[in-house]
């Protein structure tokens, strides 16, 4: 009971304002989702609906602001905040992603087996409503580069639907629990596994695939969301039929327009098809363009003597027709990428003033260490300054889009390069950043970690890694190893952080109408920062290292509540599983020379939670 | 074009050495087929002990253990087990735990033969006398003999050089720095 008082001291000052908030909440929680942002900045304008009761799709929304005006826990109570359920699917490996909040149930993928759990939110504690037991192949796990990890699922048609690491796309009655139906995309015999979150645009479903250090070719593939039937599949790399660039296609660099079947050209004689470009990040949607958005990961294999010229279209953006997939513009972030910087980041979404002019603004804070800002309708790169320290690179023309490269940090066969700034698990990985309108801060969960790299020789040998690297990494200069970043997106820079000394923040970030930025560490806090100014207002130990994204929601009590998984894993987590050992500092893909210290600092977790007033 | 033939050339040297290095009567496939060795299933009654397990020809011959490294690579074992044997993809072969056993028959029947998980099967693709060498390494790892053994970049203990961020930092209000 004397929890309330606190709150009811505040009621007077900040009483209106919270009713207002929960009654606007309430008014328009028949869908869960709103275009209305209260307190958003002027002329900051989101182009898509953002999740507003419910959490429907990976990043709660198609910008990908990973943004819910929900405001009942805010700035002025978080510290009242405590766990209301907290579950265990016994499987302790990474736990990216996050779950979903239909109506009044919580949906949970698991790593592989990637079982879908069904929890029911009117019940005291979430009990357990059912169980869908996919049965994908064990041999799977033998391919999957990262850990066993699933970053999540999409609801539409009345379906859960996500990927198994098998290469499989299931649909699943998000009431019953049965499988509705089951598409193979790949085939682990190349080396393929299906790990990401898909999305669902009107009636296609997107799914790319993971395998870039198996010699797999990238591609994005759209099934029908009825019946799973695939209805095309626009590939990374090839002819220009088969990347599905046609008469449509007006990228905005010069670069880009080197005559045809540049995926093809660009390449060695067919190293094409088997030189990566696989897709296995975040796509985001523009309804108003009707545009998908996403990138493209690293070429293999990773030695890049192996593979001379620009090797189109890895690390590239794609902005693709929502409905044909054929490519509106893209542009290429790395031609010939040399550190195994992937650019499958998310890419958010947001219509805002830009020097003066308003602008439909794409945010990609890049792998590279770069933070991109594009015009999302032509395709223009308009700034890219780095967040982390990077060294690869001293900057990018805006005029041709191309990277100004440091000489001595390229990287060939047969010998060293040193001290490269980030590491192939880049200034951030895969995990997703949030963007509050209400801020117009981009909050990054990031990295400093550098490396050595070298060529190496390497076999194709299919299904089995096409690496060609040696890598080693260790921490980066100045005494942290995480941070998360807050980034001004109008000024171009950090205006705050807060860094952790040991470990990188591998956490995906959700920011909230309460002025609360919420993420984990890899030591398993479970944080809320203060959105304005970085101040830690609450923060939780979990058991496990945090490497999912946290979602926010409403239960059917009309009560705000914020779930995060707790299990640590995925590449640079994987370190802490007992599989890995850190007497080889060049395990895990180069890892472990930097991880180290996670082997005492997080024990492998199962667990999701769920935090509420 | 040129670097990638030289690459491969090279390579196809260095498999083609290895191959011939030791000359063997069997010299191609232990294929999918029989396990390489014939033990019995299990105990056998009556008090049976002395089961001669195979094992391995060239253990501890500095030489193989050499080409074992290399054929650690060379057969991507490194991209999944780790450049060192220290794990990832696969589990580590550095520390004390054997999910399908340590003795050299049983090494060999784990690369012969794969594992459910996906090792591949390579009994096909690799000749005897190689899985042997791999044998051999992968049972050095961890002691003086270990050719090639993982080693520390020395960037660890480098003192700080200019090297550093922006001066965003400095704007950092404090509040945000506590950690």
């Amino acid at each position: 009971m004397d929890r309330l008082i606190p709150g009811l001291r505040w009621a007077g000052i900040a009483g209106l304002i919270l009713l207002a908030g929960v009654v606007g909440a309430q008014k328009e929680s028949a869908n869960g989702t709103t275009m209305n942002v209260p307190g958003a900045m002027p002329n900051v304008h989101v182009v898509s609906p953002l999740a507003n009761g419910q959490w429907t799709m990976p990043a709660g929304d198609y910008g990908n602001l990973r943004y819910s005006p929900l405001s009942q826990i805010n700035t002025t109570n978080v510290q009242n905040l405590r766990v209301v359920a907290n579950m265990t699917d016994g499987i302790p490996h990474g736990h990216e992603g996050g779950p979903l909040v239909v109506g009044s149930t919580l949906y949970m993928v698991t790593p592989f087996p990637n079982n879908l759990y069904a929890f029911d939110l009117s019940k005291p504690h979430f009990l357990l409503k059912w169980e869908y037991q996919p049965h994908p192949d064990i041999a799977s796990q033998g391919v999957a580069c990262c850990d066993v990890v699933n970053r999540g699922a999409s609801y539409a048609d009345g379906k859960i639907i996500y990927a198994l690491l098998d290469n499989h796309v299931v649909a699943v009655d998000a009431q019953t629990g049965h499988e509705a139906w089951r598409t193979q995309v790949g085939d682990i015999h190349f080396g393929e596994t299906t790990t990401m979150a898909p999305i669902v645009v009107k009636n296609l479903v997107y799914v790319g695939n993971s395998g870039g250090e198996l010699g797999v070719r990238g591609k994005l593939t759209g099934l029908d969301v009825k019946t799973g039937k695939v209805q095309w599949i626009a590939w990374s790399t090839g002819s220009d039929q088969d990347v599905r660039i046609g008469s449509d296609f007006k990228p905005f660099y010069a670069h880009e327009k080197q005559g045809k079947d540049q995926g093809i050209k660009s390449w060695t004689p067919g190293q094409w098809k088997i030189g990566g470009g696989t897709i296995w990040g975040w796509i985001s949607y523009d309804p108003e363009l009707n545009l998908i958005y996403y990138g493209t990961g690293n070429p293999g294999p990773w030695n890049p003597d192996m593979r001379p010229g620009d090797n189109k279209w890895t690390v590239t953006i794609f902005a693709r027709d929502a409905d044909t997939g054929m490519v509106k513009w893209a542009w290429q972030l790395g031609p010939h990428d040399e550190w195994d910087y992937d650019e499958i980041m998310e890419n958010i979404l947001v219509d805002m003033p830009w020097k003066g002019q308003m602008r439909k603004l794409l945010i990609h804070p890049g792998r590279s260490g770069f933070m991109y800002v594009v015009d999302r309708q032509s395709g223009e790169l308009l700034s890219a300054s780095t967040y982390e320290p990077t060294n690869w690179a001293t900057g990018y023309d805006l005029n041709t889009g191309q990277p100004i490269e440091v000489k001595e940090k390229e990287t060939h066969f047969g010998k060293y390069s040193t001290d490269i700034c980030p590491s192939s698990t880049g200034a951030k990985d895969f995990i997703p950043s949030s963007f509050s309108p209400r801020t117009g801060l981009v909050y990054i969960p990031a990295h400093n970690t550098c490396m050595d790299y070298m060529g190496t020789a390497v076999n194709y040998i299919a299904g089995t890694p096409y690496l060609g690297a040696s890598v080693r990494m260790y921490p980066g200069q100045g005494g942290y190893q995480g941070e998360l970043v807050a980034w001004d997106v109008a000024q171009g820079k950090k205006v705050w952080s807060v860094k952790e000394p040991d470990l990188p923040v591998y956490s995906g970030v959700l920011s909230t109408g309460g002025d609360l930025v919420f993420y984990g560490t890899m030591d398993g806090w479970f944080r809320a920062l203060d959105a304005h100014s970085g101040k830690v207002l609450w923060q939780f130990k979990t058991p496990s290292g945090i490497v999912g994204n946290p979602v926010t929601f409403t239960g059917p009590d009309g009560k705000q509540y914020v779930a995060i998984y707790s299990g640590v894993g995925g590449w640079m987590g994987a370190t802490a599983l007992p599989d890995v050992s850190t007497d080889d500092p060049y395990a895990a893909l180069g890892v472990v020379g930097a991880m180290k210290k996670i082997k005492t600092l997080s024990p492998p977790g199962d667990l999701l939670y769920a935090f509420g007033l | 074009m040129k670097s990638i033939s030289v690459l491969v050339c090279a390579g196809s040297l260095l498999v083609w050495a290895a191959g011939c290095h030791r000359s063997s009567n069997s010299n191609s496939v232990a294929v999918n087929g029989p396990a390489i060795t014939s033990n019995p299933v299990g105990p056998v009654p009556g008090g049976v002990q002395d089961i001669q397990y195979p094992t391995n020809p060239y253990m501890q011959d500095p030489v193989a253990l050499q080409d074992g490294r290399r054929l650690f690579d060379w057969y991507n074992c490194s991209g999944c087990h780790g450049g060192h044997a220290g794990g990832g993809m696969g589990p580590s072969l550095r520390d004390p735990v054997w999910i399908y056993g340590n003795r050299d028959d049983q090494i060999f029947d784990t690369i012969a033969h794969g594992r459910s998980k996906g090792m591949p099967s390579w009994g096909s693709k690799i000749p005897e006398q190689q899985i042997w060498e791999l044998v051999a390494y992968i049972k050095s790892m961890g002691t003086p003999e270990e050719p090639d053994p993982p080693v520390e970049p020395a960037h660890e203990q480098m003192p700080n050089p200019q090297q550093e961020e922006k001066p965003s930092v400095a704007t950092q209000p404090p509040a945000a720095e506590t950690h």
